[in-house]
């Protein structure tokens, strides 16, 4: 078992009310799977992402990685794991716009202390394996939108992790190129990595082989996708 | 993250808005140039007095009518007092068992004629003659007086080198007959080139025998005296003998104070270091004000700096960054760049000081271990103010930092 939260919620304190972002969540993740964790605006989604994500820590209940209890760690401890076991996809790419393509992939490594050869190549071969070999030193500003995501994926793959998780990847792109990266999503999970994507986007769900269902804070169904021979 | 890595992620930053840091270290630079620059005046001026008055040899200790003046009001005083004159100097000779060598020096000033050429306003110097061995003049060309030029009042001179320069160039001075005054006088050596002293010229001069001086020019000047004590342990003793002898010359009664000043090269230094003391002190005063301003600048600088990359720094959490990755990071950019203050700050300050040195009767000299604290001031200001900035970037919350727009 990848993932496993145990009636998990997470409320937060705005002035003198409380609000119940996630009002006890249970989900369970395999290694290997491909899910889709979907909902409306408000649903709690992003502050399940952010939890599985390991950038906060669950007000009640616990959340096991890797059989590990990351819901009580301190600061420190949640970026390592983030750095080792979590590899992050954003809406907005988030990359260091001054930075080279080949320089905003070493960053994980450079906050691990991987040194001198081993990181650059390990940065290079991330960056082919999403096919932008021959562009590693172009900056972020001379990218379009879909190589700026394929940057982010590579960035997310460097330190090998346990765990890939998406935000809206596509919420920025085109439909076009949003199909390009959902292929590459598709791509990365068949060749082994566990997916975790957030979307409100049915489209984008179906990529998926499950899709969480989040309403106000609880999980309100679970549904299985059925491939069809054309979207696979 | 490496020091070095960080310094080059930071100079970059700095970089990228240059207008924006040349702005941010305005303070920084100018406190550190302000140091600097004075500093290196000082420490010229230091290296010239003291110098000075190792020339003046530790054994030696002088005697004149006003002592060391350091008001208005001592100076009047002095000015009522009789004048030192020239018997009062052989009495000293002759009476103080302890003085090893007594000599003395009296002033006026006259027009210096060679043939057609003429030179206003020239100090005469009457002096013993151990002139050479009291004063810090070398005698380049020809001799030094002898006893027998003192003895006879011979009407022989020994000229400083600007003299040669209008009156002789070209020509050997040695043997020529000047006229000072009305009298004519002949020249028996040049002394050595000295350069001017706080705006004063040191080489237009003409030096006569003292009894030569007294024939020509009067009796009745002021005398200065120059005296060498035995050794550095006795001088205390044998000022007390040579203030025993004029104080009876003189008729100072027994409650009165002298009616003359002792000095030594020790008190003469004592007194400048007082003054420069002050000057040292108004220095640190005023640095220390520009330096907190700098500061306080660049902390600003770098809080709006963690503001504006609040995406950023979510960022580098989200895929790893500790805590203190973040306050490294952002420390490291604000030593780095008061340091480059700190530089720029030291070179404009040496700049100014040479150019003080260059144009202006002021020495300066520049220190290495000045340029060494400017840059370690700098980089202690950087460090300390930039703490706030960078405690503040390493504590925010990741989640936040990536929805901020």
């Amino acid at each position: 078992m990848l993932i496993k939260t145990n009636d998990i919620w997470k409320v937060y304190k705005m002035g003198s009310e409380e609000v119940n972002a996630l009002r006890g969540v249970s989900i369970y993740i395999e290694k290997g799977e491909y899910v889709a964790i979907m909902g409306p605006s408000g649903s709690g989604k992003s502050t399940l992402m952010n939890l599985i994500g390991c950038l906060d820590t669950p007000t009640r209940g616990d959340y096991y990685l890797n059989n590990r209890r990351v819901s009580s760690l301190n600061d420190d401890e949640l970026a390592y794991i983030r750095n080792k076991e979590i590899g992050f996809i954003f809406q907005t790419f988030n990359l260091l716009p001054r930075a080279s393509a080949l320089r905003n992939v070493e960053l994980p490594l450079i906050y691990n202390g991987t040194k001198g050869e081993a990181r650059i190549k390990m940065a290079r071969e991330a960056l082919e394996q999403v096919g932008l070999g021959d562009r590693i030193h172009h900056k972020p500003n001379e990218l379009s939108g879909g190589q700026r995501q394929r940057v982010a994926a590579a960035r997310a793959l460097v330190n090998k992790p346990s765990l890939i998780l998406a935000d809206e990847p596509t919420g920025n792109l085109d439909t076009k190129t949003g199909e390009e990266i959902m292929q590459l999503l598709a791509d990365l999970h068949k060749a082994g990595n566990t997916i975790i994507v957030v979307t409100h986007e049915r489209d984008i769900a179906e990529y998926s082989q499950r899709v969480i269902y989040i309403r106000d804070g609880l999980v309100e169904k679970e549904e299985e996708i059925i491939k069809m021979a054309g979207k696979n | 993250m490496r020091i070095q890595e960080g310094a080059i992620v930071a100079i970059r930053a700095i970089l990228s808005n240059k207008l924006r840091s040349i702005l941010t270290l305005i303070g920084m630079i100018i406190g550190v140039a302000t140091v600097i620059a004075v500093v290196s005046v000082i420490a010229g001026m230091n290296n010239y007095v003291a110098n000075k008055i190792n020339s003046m040899g530790s054994t030696t200790f002088m005697v004149d009518r006003y002592g060391l003046i350091t008001s208005e009001e001592e100076f009047r005083e002095a000015q009522k007092r009789k004048k030192l004159t020239i018997d009062d100097m052989y009495a000293v000779e002759r009476y103080c068992e302890l003085c090893d060598n007594v000599g003395g020096t009296s002033y006026t000033r006259r027009t210096v004629k060679y043939e057609s050429d003429f030179l206003e306003d020239i100090t005469i110097v009457g002096t013993t003659s151990n002139y050479v061995e009291v004063s810090d003049i070398d005698i380049d060309i020809g001799r030094s007086f002898l006893e027998t030029d003192n003895d006879r009042r011979s009407a022989v001179c020994l000229i400083g080198p600007d003299l040669v320069d209008y009156l002789f160039p070209g020509l050997e001075p040695v043997d020529k007959m000047i006229k000072i005054g009305s009298f004519y006088f002949r020249v028996v050596g040049v002394g050595n080139r000295r350069g001017s002293f706080l705006g004063e010229n040191q080489d237009n001069w003409v030096a006569v025998p003292i009894k030569t001086f007294q024939k020509f020019f009067g009796r009745h000047r002021d005398i200065e005296m120059h005296i060498k004590a035995p050794s550095v342990a006795r001088m205390e003793e044998t000022q007390d003998q040579v203030r025993v002898i004029l104080r009876n010359r003189r008729g100072d009664r027994y409650k009165d104070p002298d009616s003359f000043g002792i000095y030594t090269a020790d008190s003469i230094m004592e007194l400048y270091d007082n003054l420069t003391g002050t000057a040292w002190i108004v220095l640190v005063g005023v640095s220390s004000i520009s330096l907190v301003v700098g500061g306080i600048v660049i902390m600003n600088i770098m809080l709006v700096s963690v503001t504006e990359r609040t995406r950023e720094i979510g960022i580098r959490k989200a895929i790893g960054a500790k805590r203190r990755d973040i306050l490294w990071q952002f420390l490291i950019e604000s030593v780095t760049l008061s340091l480059i203050g700190g530089a720029i700050g030291v070179m404009l300050g040496s700049a100014l000081a040479l150019l003080v040195g260059a144009y202006s009767p002021l020495p300066a000299v520049i220190e290495a271990w000045s340029v060494i604290a400017g840059l370690g001031i700098a980089s202690s200001v950087g460090l300390f103010f930039g703490i706030f900035p960078a405690m503040r970037a390493a504590r925010l919350d990741p989640v936040e930092c990536l929805h901020y727009e």
